[in-house]
């Protein structure tokens, strides 16, 4: 009897977690289903009344969807793993080595990220442009690597903290030197930590609008929330459009995901602190 | 021998680690803020026609005597306040729940992470039309349930209320996923240990889960806490500051006058200021934690 | 065929005054405007084209953004603010000339026009206002917008009533018609009730209609009584039903899309809504009627002029050859052209009556002297602090967070604090 008990807990706190976290995105799935017309009825419906995959061919052949998904996704890629990668670095050192300035420079990386962006645009816009980068991946990318950054560095600071230092000398001795012990030892341990600040990164940059907007304004590289303003008209939000290319921004994060969670994240955890 | 060698003293390591960091933040980071520093002892204008001239602190000293500045304070200060401590909780209870053992991880794991990975201006728009007063999901709830509906975005109050827990929805993902790898660090052994000594659940939680995650409640926290002296998107996208200007934040402030104004000094001086509490706040959570550990 | 005729006698007819034909050798110009997807890129590619057969000395190159105001103000202030000399010429909302102007983004067109007031007397009205600040010709006319009163011509009709003449006329008919009706869901009106840009307009109408102005002179002349009655009169609909209390977050949109689904009588709105009343995904095909403004009692009918403007970016390495091409986009052919092609509103109001023109677009006739009544919104470079102040208390005295009163003497205060 407690098993059963246990067992309808479970559901239910599945079911909460479901609903609370898939909810919205239901929603917008619905929605891309209905007509515009359907959205103003009163009362209103739920399920789509004539489902339609109309506002899908609309998204598809508006707009190149494919290709700002596509651009999307190259930006997203590099400026994670560029994060990853200077993040990693910068976190190791604040956490295993002797440093005279570690918190100033901890408070250094923070403020950075406190800036509202807009203030910023007009003179990163200035270097881009001196650096003839306008238009182009990387004038996304480092930006991005920054906005990142100082999360990605505080979450991996927190999980290298709990790796104990024998564990790298051992590999020290072995014959590893102390960056082989940072990619061998170090990296695999905070796996869990990685893949957060990575899907942190990750959707930080798949998100982002204003920097996409005034430095990437050629078609070629233009953004998936730049291309999805482009269905607004000065006045027009058509609604049933905006939600079929939402969904098509929103699968891949949630492929990657799961992709993620099944193959990596689980394999690397219990393989992880058994030692 | 060699391999010894190799490995260069702390200090020589400790740059060479930072020094991407800090080529990447200089590179792109701290010539923008010099100069809006500078941009910020200047009086510049640009729907004044003038150049601008350096004028010193007045754009700061004159942010006092502003009644949007600090009203817009006002409701940052309140948002920040009710969505931090709501954000925190919520993302911790979903950690929690998350982390219990079901037989396929993915679904439990795509419905934490979705709200975070929702765009944030379209999260906004789309709760705006949750609490639409007329084609709401949240009065045609109400309304089969046989409650009361009301018009949401004409009360102040429940302008608060619906921005508050849009905030609180989308950033308990954020918080719960910070907290649920750390969760996930802690060794099962402890708990057993735990449980052999004759504590419960709670005594389980107090004793071996909170300490534990103590780092990756800070992280959480500072990072909650600066998006959300930031508020920006949700309000922007949900009530365009409305009823009124009852809840037009800070950031709101910076675009209005960066943005729609061209009153760079002033726009410059605002996003330093803020910048600065965010800056106070995260150094203020750091020493607590240090203390504390 | 009909359209090939069309544009050959359009641009025969093109004073080649301004269609300077330059020596083959000279390398091609390349000149690049920036639009957005509202404006048709195909259709305006067509008019760049047209200008490039005939001056093959330039080519213009579009980069077409996102559509918002928000969008296209972020995007513009980045790149003019950085001094960039990548875009030649842009099209400017009719509300941005003046700040334009101030910042000095855009260069003054009077040398290159010579009577500028010759000129501008051609185009409609509010034009000249709008897009002149202190003698100064910041922008073209590219084609027009305005606020309508759409109706329901078959409620209308049922009831034997004609278009109202005054706010009073057509409360009394909404009432009229939604009380014969029955059917909860129909609103009696519907306009722009949050704090958008365009609820300044709809404060406005009946404030300017009653005969006052915002700005006289660059001077502040704001009437805090009559400001009040207009706040009074819009916060009426939402006490005696006419309106739904929702209106407070109504957007454009949200009136365009409650009047395409059958669910409004009257609706104050922009251009944009006509093409989509008469278009597949709406329940009001043929059922929809346009009229001027009503007026206060004892006012005059008012519009407000909305419509975008052609400018010369300040720092284009092209700008002869740019001011030429801008002179030749809000040339009489060009707007015609634009009428036919994109249905978008002619900035002359002689295109109006045009045969071509209303074959193509029979509403433009109806259409017509709504343009001709239409004014502008105030002209100053700080127009987009006016428009937050007015919006904003509006809003408030909408949702019913403020009364008139106690809004339009905030109002006042803050107009003061901006404009001195």
């Amino acid at each position: 009897m407690p098993a059963l008990r246990a067992g309808l807990i479970r559901v239910i706190v599945a079911s909460f977690l479901l609903v609370n976290g898939l909810f919205p995105a239901l929603w917008i799935l619905l929605t891309s289903l209905k007509t515009t017309i359907e959205l103003r009825r009163t009362p209103i419906t739920w399920l789509p009344a004539h489902p339609t995959l109309e506002n899908y061919v609309h998204a598809f052949t508006q707009q190149p969807l494919p290709l700002f998904l596509l651009n999307s996704v190259i930006v997203a890629c590099f400026s994670t793993l560029l994060t990853l990668f200077v993040a990693a670095l910068a976190a190791y050192a604040l956490v295993r080595l002797e440093m005279p300035v570690r918190g100033l420079i901890l408070g250094f990386i923070i403020a950075v990220s406190t800036f509202p962006l807009v203030t910023l645009l007009v003179p990163l816009f200035e270097i881009l442009r001196s650096l003839d980068l306008l238009n182009s991946y990387p004038a996304l990318i480092f930006p991005y690597a920054v906005l990142s950054l100082p999360v990605c560095t505080l979450v991996l600071m927190t999980y290298f903290e709990t790796i104990p230092a024998d564990l790298e000398h051992a590999a020290m001795v072995d014959g590893c030197t102390r960056f082989g012990a940072l990619r061998r030892i170090v990296m695999p341990l905070a796996a869990p930590g990685v893949f957060t600040a990575g899907i942190l990164a990750f959707v930080n940059s798949w998100d982002e609008f204003l920097l996409a907007l005034s430095f990437n304004s050629d078609p070629r590289f233009r953004t998936l929330p730049v291309g999805i303003t482009l269905y607004q008209g000065q006045f027009t939000f058509p609604w049933p459009e905006i939600s079929a290319a939402l969904v098509v921004g929103i699968v891949p994060i949630a492929i990657l995901i799961v992709v993620f969670q099944e193959r990596v994240v689980s394999g690397l955890t219990t393989g992880g602190l058994k030692g | 021998m060699r391999r010894r060698l190799a490995d260069p003293s702390d200090r020589v390591l400790g740059v060479l680690l930072l020094s991407p960091a800090f080529l990447l933040l200089g590179g792109i980071v701290v010539y923008p803020v010099i100069r809006l520093i500078g941009l910020s002892l200047t009086d510049l204008d640009l729907s004044s026609g003038l150049p601008g001239r350096f004028v010193g602190i007045v754009n700061y000293v004159g942010l006092w005597s502003d009644p949007t500045f600090r009203q817009t304070l006002l409701t940052t200060a309140i948002l920040t306040v009710v969505t931090v401590p709501g954000g925190m909780l919520a993302g911790l209870g979903l950690a929690l729940l998350a982390n219990l053992a079901y037989r396929r991880k993915w679904p439990v794991r795509l419905a934490l992470l979705m709200p975070w990975a929702m765009p944030l201006a379209f999260t906004g728009l789309i709760f705006a039309w949750f609490f639409n007063g007329e084609y709401g999901v949240v009065n045609d709830i109400l309304r089969r349930i046989g409650l009361p509906q009301r018009i949401w975005f004409n009360s102040i109050f429940w302008s608060f209320f619906a921005i508050s827990l849009t905030i609180i929805w989308k950033s308990s993902s954020f918080v719960a996923l910070v907290l649920l790898a750390g969760l996930q660090a802690i060794p099962k052994e402890l708990y057993e240990a735990a449980a052999i000594d004759g504590a419960g659940r709670w005594r389980q939680f107090r004793a071996v889960t909170l300490p534990l995650l103590r780092p990756a409640i800070a992280v959480a926290l500072i990072f909650r806490t600066i998006t959300a002296l930031q508020t920006f998107d949700i309000p922007f996208t949900m009530t365009k500051g409305g009823p009124g200007s009852a809840t037009e934040t800070l950031a709101m402030y910076v675009y209005q006058s960066t943005v729609d104004d061209l009153a760079l000094g002033r726009g410059a001086a605002i996003a330093i200021v803020l910048a600065l509490i965010s800056l106070v706040m995260s150094v203020v959570y750091m020493r607590q934690i240090r203390a504390a550990a | 065929m009909l359209r090939r005729s069309f544009m050959t006698t359009a641009l025969a007819a093109l004073p080649t005054a301004f269609v300077t034909r330059r020596a083959q050798a000279a390398a091609a110009t390349e000149l690049k405007v920036f639009i957005s997807k509202q404006e048709r890129p195909s259709v305006m590619r067509q008019a760049f084209d047209e200008y490039s057969a005939r001056n093959p000395a330039a080519k213009v190159t579009i980069e077409a953004g996102p559509t918002t105001s928000e969008a296209q103000a972020q995007y513009l202030n980045t790149v003019l603010s950085a001094r960039d000399s990548s875009l030649d010429f842009f099209l400017l909302d009719v509300i941005r000339p003046a700040q334009f102007a101030a910042a000095h983004w855009a260069v003054p067109l009077n040398s290159a026009v010579g009577d500028v007031a010759a000129l501008m007397k051609q185009y409609l009205p509010a034009y000249a206002a709008a897009d002149q600040v202190n003698g100064e010709l910041v922008a073209l006319p590219g084609f027009a917008d305005a606020m309508f009163l759409y109706y329901r011509k078959d409620l209308l009709e049922k009831y034997q009533l004609t278009p109202p003449k005054t706010w009073t006329d057509l409360t009394e008919q909404a009432k009229k018609v939604t009380a014969g009706e029955k059917d909860p869901s129909l609103q009696g009106l519907s306009f722009q009730g949050a704090p958008i840009e365009g609820a300044v307009c709809t404060f406005l109408l009946p404030y300017w209609s009653a005969g006052h102005d915002l700005i006289t002179n660059g001077k502040l002349t704001f009437n805090v009584p009559a400001a009040g009655q207009a706040l009074a009169l819009w916060r009426g609909f939402i006490t005696n039903g006419v309106s739904p209390r929702t209106i407070a977050q109504a957007t454009t949109e949200d009136t365009r899309q409650d009047f395409q689904a059958g669910k409004v009588l009257f609706a104050v709105c922009w251009s944009y809504a006509w093409a989509l009343f008469q278009g597949k995904n709406s329940a009001v095909v043929g059922k929809v009627g346009v009229a001027k403004l009503p007026a206060v009692t004892g006012g005059t009918s008012v519009s407000c002029i909305g419509g975008w403007q052609w400018g010369v970016s300040a720092f284009s390495h092209h700008k002869p050859q740019a001011i030429a091409l801008v002179r030749f986009l809000s040339s009489l052919p060009i707007s015609k052209l634009l009428a036919i092609k994109a249905s978008l509103l002619p900035v002359f109001p002689q295109i109006y009556t045009d045969p071509d023109v209303l074959k193509v677009n029979p509403w433009f006739a109806a259409a017509g002297p709504v343009l001709a009544s239409a004014r502008s919104r105030p002209v100053t470079p700080r127009y987009n602090a006016v428009s937050e102040i007015i919006r904003t208390d509006f809003n408030a005295v909408m949702a019913g967070t403020m009364t008139g009163k106690a809004a339009a003497r905030n109002m006042e205060v803050r107009l003061r604090r901006v404009l001195g």
